[in-house]
């Protein structure tokens, strides 16, 4: 194999790294918002689903990525409002409404995709173009993997230092960690815990339908049922193995992404292992690390228990 | 004027008994809704659904083969829900049991169905256990929450399969890979027809329906299940082995689940593919939700679902309403229920602010 | 003298509950005003009303003579009320500065942490407590954690302070620090709300609500009354509790902790070299402000907890390897602090809750099947011989009042308890008869010969029940005294962590 070939499969390698990361990311930074105001929301990956359906079936009547995005977003936000409406009013099992809400995605984006298809040709389209930066994109290797993406991806990763300096520096970001550590604390002065708890599930499924558009339309020619396939599953992972600080869940994203990339790129390494079970290696992995946390969680401590004055 | 929820002070059983049916009641509503939106005729699509599901001898023995898996993965969630262990594996644990009673089947071709069928069976159990085994040994050993690793154990079963149906050792051969399938199995694996499409599988699933109450209400380690879900400190306290009861009611759940594919296998698809299975976990734990995590509401809840699956058959050829409705219903009776059950704890106050 | 703020006619129901009944009062600038009663005479109710937590069904408040309608602890602080609640509300892993800036506040996106520093700074020296505003509020001792509460509400500016029970959780030199706090407050012209139960506190105030059953029985200028009174008044009779006290010589040890280390969930120690010896015919006391390791004293009693080092023998048997199961197959009893978390479950029957631990046993099953016959007659008969009041054995036991609630746990435990009790408050939130009770229970233990390990937060109940009383600071026995041998204020030394020479945990 020649020098220039390794190269370029490496460098596919890492930007593919970068691409799928993306909607991880976008998803982890709205999800850790919501965990560390004690909302455990487990719907993630229905979450994403809709999102990404929403932007497929958005983009395949209106054409415009602008209002894929914006409904997705739109419809994430709701399935937000129904997840903070069960676990913060009505004080359902937080992972009870999870699954409530995980389930509901599947059957009603399933059905949806069904007969929006019916008797048509699936209709395809291609996925939005990169922006490379000026002459940053130009540096060799860096520049085609980090410098050559889309927008959104530049986003995710701007999001990460504005997520962390929203929860160490702001008013708000302190009455947020206060509030998955002990939801008292704000009552008794006189700040009102729901309407934090439904802003931060809302935003968290709002990045999360974010991440699901960007899954659609970054990589995917096409919608097909149960998209998601798992990853917001892999975000609520992250929180935990990255946790639930800022930057240490954006490098057990970054270490899914890789782990995925590979899988994808198994063939064209050469790699004898079927692909398949490549692909189930970020599921392996992911438990392990959990079993590696252990002991050492800074789990929020009021995380997934709905609050109610004594 | 304030609208305030109070928790009411004896949670009324009339309430919760209403809870239930009207949250049916709403997902129905809601599921005319989504076919007005779709612009089907509702009450032709409803109809014929509902033919297909109980207008016929017929079409009830195919809602009660529809339901034979059901009753069994629901069966596996309530085990688990009653004892607050959060496994969401059913649908990992049907795809290992009907593994592993392809397995112990296709082994053995030439056995009578005597032989045949209990030990498919008993590969079945295996398979599901197995999945739910590492879950809870995962628990137990590591501290590992069951959510995630069952999640994660179910994508990772989904590949193994993949992998065995495409490539794998089990791939059917002389036919083109793209059919992701194993060829038929001997007909003597076959579990004996009962009347029409019905198998011996609806006994099963009877059978464990009728076991699991008694387990659970009447036998010394069904009071453990039930007290681990009401307070596991308390029973830590008493001296109980508190990850035995985990690892038992676990391996329970998982040869219930396990079983739900055996059946599926042996009775109706004679043949391991992954559409065949799909949905059938999730559909348990929403069946075992709805059912109220009781056998005999599980079982009524199963057929029910088990109509509307087999009802939308019916309503797609003659309406054109994808059968996909029935998994968009399921998912909204679900969030009913848990809206109504969850509100029957509370009284609605109106109060004028002064 | 002006009348800061005023409320008349309050009531409140919980359900079939009473909680207050018609109280009115008045709190003036300048004074330190006491709320006196008994445990759920009403004082937190009331307190809450004038804070805006809870909302009374009728009665009016009025804020310097204008009337007022506090739907909320946020127009409460607005009108300058601010209040430390019983159990701290305080953030642990965040600092103290964190903790003062929830809620403080202030505008603009950013937290302004220079300007909220400076404060901080100048309030405690003020007071003369010594807060690193950097410092973890859960590493902080739970002493000064109750200053960052306070400091917290101080922040605000308010000039109306309640506090509920502050001291509930101070070592007496500390709640002394604390009120002569109060008092300076006080004379800067603020006023106080106090609640306690605790006379010696009541006695430094300028005036005494006394509450009983959910109604206002007297208000009385403090200096006008005496403990005495006030402790009639409470009570509504004279109870002095005395008990046949056959002081019997001690026999065989029944339990021997040697240099027992422990650790709790985060690493850090909670037992730490912790010895302690239990005879039979013997009530040992254990003393100690709460959060000190009683709880895991017990814990580890029970193996529940893990072991870092040291041996535990009970009866004779060493039990550092063993488990909780084995540990209650030689005989022991426990009566946990948290009687709902620990002892007992909730949406199971009171048959069912008897016979918890023991269902496996041949004589409550048939094969692999429950003997409800069994069971139940069983029950029945524990429940008329420990009086617990309740429909019948297959009431749920989540619906009973703590009293019986905590009768049916004593129904389970000394009935199956051969040698050494293990009791762990075991009259928190009861009331008077009850309390008395439990204590008759405990004693016929003792003269039947079981060794007792008794930790309460009631030291004059410690002084009259115990043989002997260990007194336990950051997991450490700092001394064992004998009752007649001492005097609360000297108990109150050692649980700030005084060690006395000569203090030893061993029996003599």
């Amino acid at each position: 194999m020649s020098g220039l070939f390794q190269e370029a499969i490496f460098v596919s390698l890492l930007a593919a790294t970068i691409r799928i990361a993306t909607p991880l990311l976008l998803s982890a930074m709205g999800e850790l918002v919501t965990q560390r105001a004690g909302i455990w929301n487990v719907g993630v990956e229905g979450t994403m689903l809709t999102g990404a359906f929403m932007a497929y079936i958005a983009y395949a009547v209106t054409g415009d990525h602008l209002t894929a995005f914006a409904l997705a977003v739109l419809a994430a936000m709701v399935l937000g409002a129904i997840t903070a409406f069960l676990s913060v009013t009505l004080r359902v099992d937080h992972f009870i409404t999870g699954l409530g809400i995980n389930l509901l995605a599947s059957g009603l984006t399933l059905f949806w995709f069904r007969s929006f298809v019916k008797g048509k040709a699936q209709p395809t389209f291609d996925s939005i173009g990169t922006v490379p930066v000026p002459y940053l994109s130009d540096i060799p290797v860096v520049g085609p993997v980090l410098f050559d993406q889309r927008l959104l991806t530049y986003a995710a990763f701007a999001l990460v230092p504005v997520v962390w300096a929203f929860l160490y520096r702001t008013r708000t970001g302190l009455e947020l960690r206060a509030l998955g550590e002990n939801p008292a604390a704000l009552d008794t002065m006189g700040l009102n815990v729901a309407i934090r708890q439904y802003a931060a599930t809302i935003f968290g499924s709002a990045m999360t339908g974010l991440g699901g558009a960007f899954l659609m339309l970054g990589f995917s020619d096409r919608f097909v049922p149960e998209l998601s396939a798992g990853r917001g599953w892999l975000v609520v992972v992250a929180l935990i193995a990255g946790n639930w600080h800022p930057l240490r869940v954006t490098f057990a994203v970054l270490a899914f992404s890789f782990l995925e990339s590979l899988a994808t790129h198994s063939q064209a390494i050469g790699a004898a292992v079927p692909y398949q079970l490549l692909l189930a290696l970020p599921y392996v992995i992911s438990i392990a690390i959990i079993v590696m946390a252990k002991g050492k969680s800074r789990q929020p401590a009021a995380l997934g228990e709905s609050y109610a004055r004594s | 004027m304030r609208i305030k929820l109070e928790q009411r002070h004896a949670s009324s059983l009339l309430w919760q008994g209403m809870s239930y049916g009207l949250a049916i009641l709403a997902g129905f509503a809601a599921t005319a809704v989504l076919l007005k939106l779709s612009s089907a005729d509702v009450s032709t699509a409803f109809a014929a659904l509902l033919r297909g599901a109980f207008g016929s001898q017929r079409a009830v023995l195919r809602t009660l083969v529809d339901a034979t898996p059901l009753i069994l993965t629901g069966l596996a969630a309530l085990v688990v829900f009653r004892a607050r262990i959060w496994s969401i594996g059913q649908e990992g644990q049907v795809y290992a049991g009907a593994m592993g009673a392809y397995w112990v089947a296709s082994s053995l071709p030439d056995a009578p169905l005597f032989v045949v069928g209990p030990l498919a069976m008993a590969g079945a159990i295996l398979g599901g256990a197995t999945m739910s085994g590492i879950a809870a040994v995962l628990r137990n050993r590591y501290e590992v929450n069951e959510i995630f690793s069952t999640v994660m154990l179910n994508y990772i079963v989904v590949y193994l399969l993949s992998w065995l149906l495409s490539g794998g050792p089990w791939t059917e051969a002389g036919t083109t890979v793209a059919y992701h399938q194993t060829p038929l199995l001997a007909q003597s694996a076959w579990l004996p027809q009962l009347s029409g499409p019905l198998h011996a599988g609806l006994l099963i699933a009877i059978a464990a329906a009728i076991s699991v109450h008694l387990l659970l209400e009447r036998t010394s380690a069904g009071y453990d299940m039930r007290a681990l879900g009401a307070n596991q400190t308390a029973l830590r306290f008493m001296g109980m082995d508190v990850p035995r009861i985990v690892l038992v009611t676990m391996l329970l759940s998982g040869a219930l689940a396990g079983l739900a594919g055996g059946v599926e296998l042996l009775g109706v698809q004679h043949r391991l593919k992954a559409d065949y299975l799909f949905g059938l976990g999730y559909g348990g734990i929403i069946v075992a939700m709805v059912g109220g995590l009781r056998p005999a509401g599980t079982v009524a809840v199963a057929i029910l679902f088990g109509g509307l699956s087999s009802g939308a058959v019916d309503m797609r050829i003659q309406s054109g309403v994808p059968d996909s409705l029935i998994q968009a219903m399921q998912g909204t009776i679900l969030l009913f229920v848990l809206c109504g059950t969850a509100l029957a704890r509370y009284r609605l106050t109106w109060s004028s602010a002064k | 003298m002006t009348v800061a703020l005023q409320a008349s006619g309050l009531s409140k129901r919980y359900g079939d509950v009473v909680a207050l009944d018609d109280v009115s009062l008045e709190i003036h600038a300048g004074e330190i005003h006491c709320l006196f009663g008994e445990n759920g005479a009403g004082k937190s109710t009331l307190s809450g009303c004038l804070y805006g937590y809870v909302q009374p069904d009728s009665g009016e408040l009025a804020i310097d003579v204008k009337p007022v309608k506090l739907r909320s602890p946020a127009e409460a602080l607005r009108f300058g009320i601010g209040m430390i609640h019983q159990h701290f509300k305080l953030v642990g892993r965040l600092s103290v500065i964190e903790n003062v800036l929830v809620g403080a506040g202030g505008r603009g996106l950013f937290l302004d942490t220079k300007t909220a520093r400076r404060r901080l700074a100048e309030l405690c020296s003020d007071y003369g407590v010594e807060l690193s505003p950097d410092a973890i509020v859960e590493e902080l001792p739970v002493g000064l954690q109750q200053w960052v509460e306070i400091i917290k509400v101080l922040f605000l500016g308010v000039r109306i302070l309640i506090l509920d029970e502050p001291t509930a959780v101070l070592t007496p030199q500390e709640s002394d620090r604390l009120m002569a706090a109060l008092e300076r407050m006080r004379d800067a012209g603020m006023a106080i709300v106090l609640i306690s139960h605790k006379l010696r506190e009541v006695m430094r105030s300028d005036r005494v609500t006394v509450l009983r059953a959910g109604k206002l029985v007297a208000s009385l200028r403090t200096a006008e009354t005496s403990p005495e009174e006030l402790s009639v008044l409470m009570v509504g009779r004279k109870v002095s509790p005395s008990y046949d006290h056959n002081r019997e010589a001690p026999g065989e040890i029944v339990l021997d902790l040697n240099d027992v280390y422990v650790n709790g969930e985060r690493g850090h120690r909670v037992l730490d070299g912790l010895s302690i010896q239990v005879r039979s015919h013997e009530i040992v006391g254990l003393a100690g402000v709460a959060g000190n390791g009683q709880r895991e004293l017990f814990e580890t009693i029970m193996r529940v907890r893990p072991l870092e080092a040291g041996r535990i023998s009970i009866d004779g048997k060493d039990v550092t390897a063993s488990s909780t199961r084995d540990v209650i197959d030689l005989g022991v009893g426990h009566i946990p602090d948290d009687r709902y978390l620990q002892g007992l479950i909730g949406s199971f029957t009171i048959a069912d809750n008897i016979v918890l631990g023991r269902h496996h046993d041949c004589a409550f099953r048939k094969g692999p099947f429950l003997d409800r016959k069994a069971i139940s007659s069983f029950a029945t008969d524990r429940m008329s011989e420990y009086r617990v009041a309740a429909r019948d054995s297959a009431a749920r036991v989540d619906r009973l009042s703590g009293g019986n609630a905590q009768k049916v746990i004593l129904a389970r435990e000394l009935q199956r308890s051969t040698s050494l009790l293990l009791a762990n408050q075991p009259t928190r939130g009861l009331d008077v008869g009850v309390i008395d009770y439990v204590y008759r229970q405990l004693l016929a233990k003792k003269s039947e010969g079981f060794g007792i390990l008794l930790a309460s937060e009631e030291l004059d109940d410690l002084m009259t029940l115990c043989d002997r009383i260990a007194v336990i600071h950051r997991g450490k026995i700092v001394g064992v005294v004998e009752p007649a041998a001492t005097t609360p204020q000297h108990l109150g030394l050692m649980m700030a962590g005084q060690a006395i020479p000569g203090g030893d945990a061993r029996a003599h």
